[in-house]
């Protein structure tokens, strides 16, 4: 396993560590373990703020991550925390090599934005992560373990997410049966809203899709299925949906503009005959019947009714394979989001960083003015002596004003080699500025 | 002035190529510029249409119509400002690729067409007259863009029935708006063309226009062209035909409009032939 520690230099980044294990790493029911809830997170973070190592503290866990962010005080001893408190005593087997992954300072923060992208998930450009950290976030504020250095960084890591959605295709097109599903149907009918749904079926596929459709505000659900307990746990988990018994499908058909075939059965459960009846009666209206089954639950000469779009479980595998090629064309633009972002991060960081800096320089020639004015004035008459404090006073202000303002200015990750110059030229790193 | 119209008769399809391009690259590839420029360089163009078509008209102080170029150019441009209201309307620009390459295809035809000087025609200070030309050249408009939505309904229909996903998946709006913008728009183009009819024919009794005839070809053409609009009108109606044969008889109807545009008029010269 890597080790967190490597010694502290110049660096355009705050100290951040990060250690995590995710679906690349370890198998469910590694995962699983590590997976904190709401109220095991946060009493998680209390204990790791005890530590005089962690100053600031994140924890991500999602069915497929589970990520700790620490901004330490002390990079091994907060390691060996974030290891052992979040890690290790749960699952004393992810200090296998390979079961965990540990990032620092520039590379934990560009994780953080990946993550929040959605470029490090399963599904690519899945969308629920983007919540998964914004809830993330607000339990650590709640707790008080976000500084401004993480609450900052958190702050770019959600609106990195938000610009990969926006201004990329990388969370465009369904990637899976159900919301496949519904994007067949948007390029049929003007409005899910207006659409009346029938699912043939109701085991898990048909409650994948129900759940769809339902997010994505389908008009009107009904559910025909033989088995009356699978009817009474759908009518559970959907009450709005009408639910009816498998004989009465025929009649719905009519009425339904999407027709979602999951049974299990053996022979098809729709005939083209009995589409072909259900078509006469709606002859302007289009239909669109998905077979999630295998064996076919629709048959496949249905096809050539007029009006009528029959896909099988097949067609709907080929749409989900072209949107995640399509998702992972957009990387590179994501990956260039995500540099922008960064930067704006380290320029915000550089002129946190700048201040202290800036302080000591003038300090220091404050200093030097003050010796040489002891010196010098003993020289001078004494009806002198505040005319040259004036002057030596201005002297050292103008001098600095232009470099002060450079310092501050925020221009990103070109200038941060700067203030180590500015140290180095001035010797400020010997000076103690609180030392006089 | 006859040099500021010669050049804007050149200058009118290349910009029409060059916003046709833009919203090619924006249906194809969502490129940025092509967001950003393509709307307003397609008002720019329909601006420009618009002072060429005022130049004309200023310059043989009648409705610019009296050539095949210049009605061809008109329909090109009744064509451009229906999408502008589309796209304003429904802030909806996927279809803009097709539609204004219809624009640039018909102004290429009328640019090609453009002679330096057409001869007035006098008719067009009757007022009968002037609603004949201007109906009819309204309800052509209406049917090119009625069949350019029939062309993407097409496309659409072919691609969710087999299942396969081409670039027109995804990026058009859904198959029942497409088929209610067609329907929409053979509608007004019906009700325009038996406007212009009615007007053509109460016009020539009146009138009685030397080698006036019912058999003229141009009347004939246009009289088929009614009848085709009527039947899948009707059949439509009756729920006889669906979207896919009113998107074929909508398409059938462009090349039949076309052929009276420009083949009637060159092959086919009788009275009825611009001069």
């Amino acid at each position: 396993m890597a080790s967190p520690l490597d010694p502290p230099g110049p660096r355009p980044d705050p100290p951040l560590l990060l250690v995590g294990t995710d679906f690349r790493c370890a198998p469910l029911e590694l995962r699983e373990r590590v997976s904190y809830k709401a109220e095991e997170g946060e009493e998680l973070l209390v204990h790791l703020l005890a530590r005089p190592a962690v100053a600031e503290a994140f924890l991500l866990s999602t069915c497929n991550r589970t990520e700790i962010l620490l901004q330490p005080r002390d990079e091994d001893e907060a390691y060996r925390t974030a290891l052992d408190l979040v890690f290790l005593k749960r699952v004393p087997d992810l200090e296998k090599p390979g079961r965990l992954y540990v990032k620092r300072n520039g590379e934990a923060a560009r994780h953080l934005l990946a993550v929040a992208s959605g470029l490090e998930s399963m599904v690519l450009g899945e969308p629920e992560i983007l919540g998964q950290v914004k809830q993330a976030s607000a339990l650590a504020e709640a707790v008080g373990a976000e500084g401004a250095v993480l609450r900052r960084l958190l702050r770019t890591a959600v609106n990195a997410g938000k610009r990969a959605r926006q201004e990329t295709a990388l969370g465009s097109g369904a990637v899976s049966l159900g919301y496949a599903t519904v994007e067949l149907a948007k390029n049929i009918f003007s409005g899910l809203g207006d659409s009346r749904a029938l699912l043939v079926g109701a085991g898990e596929t048909a409650r994948l899709v129900a759940r769809a459709l339902v997010e994505r505000g389908v008009g009107h659900l009904a559910v025909a299925n033989r088995g009356a307990e699978r009817r009474e746990k759908f009518r559970e988990e959907f009450p709005e949906a009408e639910i009816l018994t498998f004989e009465e499908r025929l009649g719905e058909i009519g009425r339904s503009d999407l027709v979602v075939a999951t049974t299990g059965a053996d022979e098809p459960v729709l005939t083209r005959q009995q589409l072909q009846e259900a078509m006469s009666g709606r002859p302007s209206r289009p239909l669109l019947v998905v077979d999630l089954g295998v064996p076919r639950q629709v048959e496949p000469e249905a096809r050539r009714i007029e009006n009528l779009f029959l896909h099988p479980i097949d067609s709907l595998e080929h749409l989900i394979q072209r949107n995640l090629k399509k998702r992972k064309e957009e990387v590179p633009r994501v990956e260039e989001i995500l540099d922008q972002e960064l930067v704006h991060f380290r320029a915000w960081y550089r002129g946190l960083s700048a201040e202290p800096l800036i302080a000591r320089l003038q300090k220091q020639a404050e200093r030097i003015r003050r010796q040489e004015m002891e010196l010098a004035l003993a020289s001078f008459p004494p009806e002198t002596h505040e005319g040259l404090e004036r002057l030596t006073r201005s002297l050292v202000r103008k001098i600095l004003h232009h470099p002060s303002t450079r310092l501050r200015a925020k221009k990103g990750e070109e200038d941060l080699p700067r203030l180590d110059l500015v140290r180095e030229l001035f010797h400020l790193d010997d000076e103690d500025p609180d030392g006089e | 002035m006859q040099t500021v119209l010669g050049a804007i008769n050149v200058l009118l399809p290349i910009a029409y190529l060059v916003v046709a391009a833009a919203y090619g690259l924006l249906f194809f590839s969502a490129h940025p510029l092509a967001a950003r420029t393509a709307t307003p360089a397609l008002c720019i163009t329909v601006l420009l249409h618009l002072v060429y078509l005022v130049g004309l008209a200023a310059q043989h102080r009648q409705f610019p119509a009296a050539t095949v170029s210049q009605a061809l150019s008109v329909v090109s441009l009744a064509v451009a400002l229906v999408y502008v209201f589309v796209e304003w309307l429904g802030r909806e620009r996927s279809t803009g690729f097709w539609l204004v390459s219809m624009v640039f295809f018909f102004q290429l035809l009328a640019s090609i067409l453009a002679r330096p000087s057409a001869p007035g025609v006098a008719n067009f200070k009757n007022a009968v007259f002037a609603t004949h030309v201007s109906l009819a050249l309204l309800g052509y408009a209406a049917f090119v863009v009625a069949a350019v939505y029939a062309f993407l309904y097409l496309q659409l229909y072919r691609d969710l029935k087999a299942g396969r996903y081409s670039a027109f998946f995804g990026k058009l709006p859904p198959l029942e708006v497409l088929e209610r913008m067609m329907l929409w728009a053979l509608r007004a183009g019906f009700v325009a063309l038996t406007g212009a009819v009615l007007a053509g024919g109460f016009w020539g009794e009146r009138n009685y226009a030397p080698g006036f005839s019912l058999h003229d070809p141009k009347i004939l053409v246009t009289l088929a062209i009614w009848l085709l609009y009527a039947a899948a009108l009707l059949l439509r109606r009756l729920r006889r035909w669906q979207g896919r044969q009113t998107a074929l008889a909508s398409l059938a109807g462009l090349c039949v409009i076309l052929f009276s545009l420009v083949a009637v008029n060159f092959f086919f010269t009788g009275f009825h032939g611009f001069r």
